[in-house]
C-alpha cells in the first residue's frame, strides 16, 4: 500500500502568525499615541497583556479541539480585529470630547472569542445541524424581519435593521446570516437532485417545477421586505444573493442565478422608482456632489481618501473624525485615510485571502452539507465586505452593512466569530486525515485487468443478441433517471463474451427494477 | 517626534502589514505539499482523530437503535445477524456477512455506529452500495426503514 499525503497540522504557523497579527495591531495602537502624544499610551503593558490572553485562548481552544483546522483563518479575523479596534480607539481620541468605544469594543471583542470558543467545543461536528433545515429557516427569518415589528425595531439612519430591547440595541441580521446559512445548505442537500433535474426546459435553461419554486419565492419576498420595509438594500443583497449562490452550488444550474439577478434586479428597480431613500442612494453614489447636505458623509469619505493618498496620512495624523459614522459603517474611509490606499489594498486583500480559504474549504470538503455551508457561509461574507466597502469607496450605492470585524458594534463581531468558528470546524473536518482509507488491495481497479480480443456477435451468428456486458438500465424511483452499468467482480482478468454474463433470476431482476 | 521618524514609522507598519500578506502566501504555498504518511503512520493518526469527539449517543436514542440485521432477498434471504461490533460484508473469509455473489466485492461494505445511529460505509467496491436504491458514496445513516441493498442482497436492520 503506498503512502498517504495528507495535511500538516501548521499550529505552529497559526501561533507565529497569531503574533504577527498582534504586533501589527498594537504597533498601530502605539503609532496613534506616539503620533499624537509623542510617547506610549498609559497602561500599555495592561493592553498587550489582554490581546495576548483573549487571544491565547482562541489559538488554545483550536489547539486543543481542532488541531488540523485551517492555519490562517484565525490570524487574519485577529489582524482585521485588531486594526479595526485600533480604529476605533483612535477615533475616540480624535473626538470633540474623549470616547471610550474602543474599550466596549475590546469587551465585546472578548465575549465574541469566547463565543468562538464555545461555538467550537460545545459543536464539535457540524453535520448535528443538518437536521432541522425548516426550523432554522424559520427562526432565520424571523430574526432577519424582527426590526419591522413596532416597537421593538428602530430607524436607525434611514435604515430599520435594528432592535432596541431596554437600553441595549441588537442587529439580528447578523445572526440570521448564520443561521439562514446553515438553513438553506440543510435544505438544499436534501432537495438538490430534484431542484436540478426536474421540471420543464424553457430553451437550454432547466426551469424547476412551480412547487420547487415555493422557498425562493419566500426568500425573495423576504429580501424584498427587508428592502421596502427595513430600507436596506445591502441586507436585501446579503440574503438574496446568499440564497441563490447556494442554490447554484448545489445545484449546478446556470438557471438559477439567471432567475436571481433578474429577479433582485427588477425589485431593485421597482425600488429606486418608489422609494426616495433608494434614490437618495443612488444619486449619492452617481453623483455625490448635487446634493452636498444629503450626501455629506459619502463627500467627507472621499476627501477622506484623497487626503490620505498613497500612503495614507499615518495613524492618528488624519482627519477621520469628519466623517460621521466612522466608527461603524465608514470605518475603512478611515483606514484608508489613515493607511492610504496601500494600507486599504491590504485590508480588502485580507478579507479576500479569508473568503479563499473559505472556499478551500468548501473545495476538500467530504460531505455536501459541509460542501454547501463553507461555501455559503465564505460567499455571504464575500458579499457582505464587497457591499459596504464598494459602498464606502462609491463602487456600488451605500448600503448599512457592518464592515465584518472591523466596525464598531458587538452584535455583528459576535455574530462573525461565531461564523468563522463554524467555519474552523469545518476546516478541521476537512483536512483532517479520513479515518481510514479505502482499501487498495484486493479490489483490482479496472486498468490492472488484462485486454483481450472478443469475437463480436456479428462474427459469431450463433451467439445471443443480449448486449454484451450487462448494461442494466435501472428505472430509480426518485425524479431522476440514472443509469447503473452492472460489471461483474472478478479477481481474474474478466473476459468479456456473452457466455459468461453472470446468471440472473428473477430475485435480480425484481431488485434491478426497483421492487423490493 | 520628527517628522522624518513619523514618515519611517509610518512606511514600517504598512510594510508589516504586507509582510503578513506575504506569510500568508507562503503559508497558503506550503500548504499545498501535504504531509507523507505510511499506512502505519495513517492508522495512528487516524486513531488521533478516532479519539476526537464523535457526538456520543444519549441513553433513549441508545434504546431506539436497531437491534438486528435482517436479509430479506437474495441467496441467504432470512438470515439475521446481532449489530453492536463493526459489521463487515463481503465475499472475504474474515467478513461478518459473507456474501457469496458475483456482484460482490472482496471487501465491500461495513455497517457501524457512528454518531447518528447506524450507518454503512462503501469500502470502494466494484458495483456499489445502495441505500433506497441511491448509490452512497459517504457513509450514510441508515434506520429501520431504509433498504441497504449489496449486489444481490437486500437487507434491513429491524429490532
Amino acid at each position: 500500500m503506498s503512502d498517504v499525503v495528507v495535511y500538516r497540522k501548521r499550529r505552529g504557523a497559526e501561533l507565529f502568525m497569531l503574533l504577527l497579527a498582534l504586533a501589527i495591531a498594537l504597533g498601530g495602537y502605539f503609532l496613534i499615541h506616539l503620533n499624537t502624544d509623542g510617547e506610549l499610551p498609559e497602561g500599555w503593558p495592561l493592553t498587550i497583556g489582554i490581546a495576548v490572553a483573549i487571544v491565547g485562548l482562541a489559538h488554545g481552544v483550536v489547539r486543543w479541539r481542532l488541531p488540523y483546522a485551517d492555519p490562517l483563518i484565525l490570524p487574519m479575523v485577529v489582524l482585521l480585529n485588531g486594526l479595526g479596534l485600533a480604529m476605533i480607539h483612535r477615533l475616540d481620541l480624535g473626538g470633540e470630547t474623549r470616547m471610550y468605544s474602543a474599550e466596549l469594543q475590546l469587551t465585546w471583542t472578548a465575549v465574541a472569542i469566547v463565543a468562538f470558543c464555545a461555538v467550537i467545543v460545545l459543536l464539535r461536528d457540524h453535520r448535528v445541524l443538518n437536521a432541522y433545515p425548516y426550523l432554522l429557516f424559520l427562526v432565520g427569518l424571523i430574526l432577519l424581519l424582527l426590526p419591522l415589528v413596532p416597537g421593538l425595531g428602530k430607524e436607525n439612519n434611514g435604515a430599520r435593521i435594528w432592535i432596541e430591547i431596554g437600553p441595549y440595541s441588537f442587529q439580528p441580521a447578523e445572526l440570521a446570516k448564520i443561521v439562514l446559512s446553515v438553513a438553506f445548505a440543510a435544505y438544499l442537500v436534501e432537495k438538490k437532485d430534484v431542484l436540478a433535474l426536474a421540471g420543464g426546459k424553457l430553451g437550454r435553461i432547466v426551469l424547476p417545477r412551480p412547487r420547487d419554486l415555493g422557498p425562493i419565492l419566500v426568500m425573495w419576498l423576504a429580501s424584498m421586505a427587508v428592502l421596502v420595509f427595513q430600507k436596506d438594500l445591502g441586507t436585501a443583497l446579503l440574503f438574496f444573493g446568499l440564497f441563490v449562490t447556494m442554490l447554484y452550488i448545489a445545484t449546478e444550474r446556470p438557471g438559477w442565478p439567471i432567475i436571481g439577478a433578474t429577479l433582485f434586479t427588477a425589485g431593485a428597480y421597482a425600488a429606486f422608482l418608489v422609494f426616495g431613500h433608494v434614490q437618495a442612494r443612488v444619486s449619492g453614489w452617481l453623483d455625490p456632489f448635487s446634493n452636498f447636505d444629503r450626501n455629506y458623509q459619502v463627500i467627507q469619505a472621499q476627501f477622506g481618501f484623497a487626503w490620505g493618498g498613497l500612503f495614507g496620512t499615518g495613524w492618528g495624523l488624519g482627519r477621520p473624525n469628519l466623517t460621521p459614522l466612522a466608527k461603524t459603517d465608514f470605518v475603512s474611509a478611515a483606514i484608508g485615510e489613515e493607511l492610504g490606499l496601500v494600507g486599504l489594498t491590504a485590508v480588502v486583500l485580507i478579507y479576500g485571502l479569508i473568503v479563499a480559504r473559505g472556499m478551500r474549504a468548501a473545495l476538500g470538503a467530504r460531505d455536501p452539507f459541509g460542501k454547501l455551508l463553507a461555501a455559503g457561509v465564505s460567499f455571504v461574507f464575500a458579499i457582505q465586505v464587497f457591499a459596504i466597502i464598494g459602498g464606502v469607496t462609491r463602487l456600488l450605492p451605500l448600503t448599512g452593512l457592518t464592515t465584518p470585524f472591523m466596525s464598531q458594534g458587538g452584535s455583528s463581531l459576535v455574530a462573525n466569530w461565531m461564523l468563522f468558528g463554524l467555519l474552523m470546524i469545518l476546516t478541521h473536518q476537512v483536512r483532517r486525515p479520513a479515518l481510514e482509507p479505502a482499501p487498495a488491495g484486493p479490489v483490482a481497479s479496472l486498468a490492472e485487468e488484462a485486454t483481450i480480443v472478443v469475437k463480436t456477435p456479428a462474427a459469431d451468428p450463433a451467439a445471443a443478441p443480449s448486449p454484451s456486458p450487462e448494461p442494466v438500465a435501472k428505472p430509480a424511483a426518485s425524479d431522476e433517471a440514472t443509469i447503473v452499468t452492472e460489471r461483474p467482480d472478478t479477481d481474474e482478468a474478466t473476459v468479456v463474451t456473452p457466455a459468461v454474463s453472470p446468471p440472473r433470476d428473477e430475485l435480480t431482476e425484481s431488485i434491478f427494477r426497483g421492487e423490493s | 517626534m520628527s517628522e522624518l521618524i513619523v514618515l519611517a514609522l509610518k512606511l514600517a507598519f504598512l510594510a508589516a502589514l504586507w509582510l503578513f500578506i506575504l506569510f500568508v502566501a507562503n503559508i497558503i504555498r506550503t500548504d499545498l505539499f501535504g504531509r507523507k504518511l505510511s499506512p502505519a503512520e495513517l492508522a495512528a493518526a487516524g486513531a488521533v482523530a478516532a479519539g476526537d469527539p464523535v457526538p456520543k449517543l444519549s441513553k433513549r436514542a441508545e434504546k431506539r437503535l436497531p437491534r438486528i440485521l435482517k436479509i430479506t432477498h437474495g441467496p441467504q434471504a432470512g438470515v439475521e445477524l446481532p449489530l453492536g461490533q463493526p459489521i463487515l460484508i463481503g465475499r472475504a473469509t474474515d467478513c461478518q456477512l459473507l456474501l457469496d455473489d458475483d456482484y460482490v466485492s472482496t471487501r465491500h461494505a461495513r455497517i457501524t455506529l457512528g454518531p447518528a445511529g447506524y450507518q454503512v460505509e462503501d469500502l470502494g467496491s466494484t458495483n456499489g452500495t445502495f441505500v433506497n436504491n441511491q448509490r452512497i458514496s459517504t457513509p450514510t445513516p441508515i434506520g429501520p426503514t431504509d433498504g441497504v441493498r449489496i449486489g444481490r442482497t437486500q437487507m434491513v436492520l429491524e429490532k
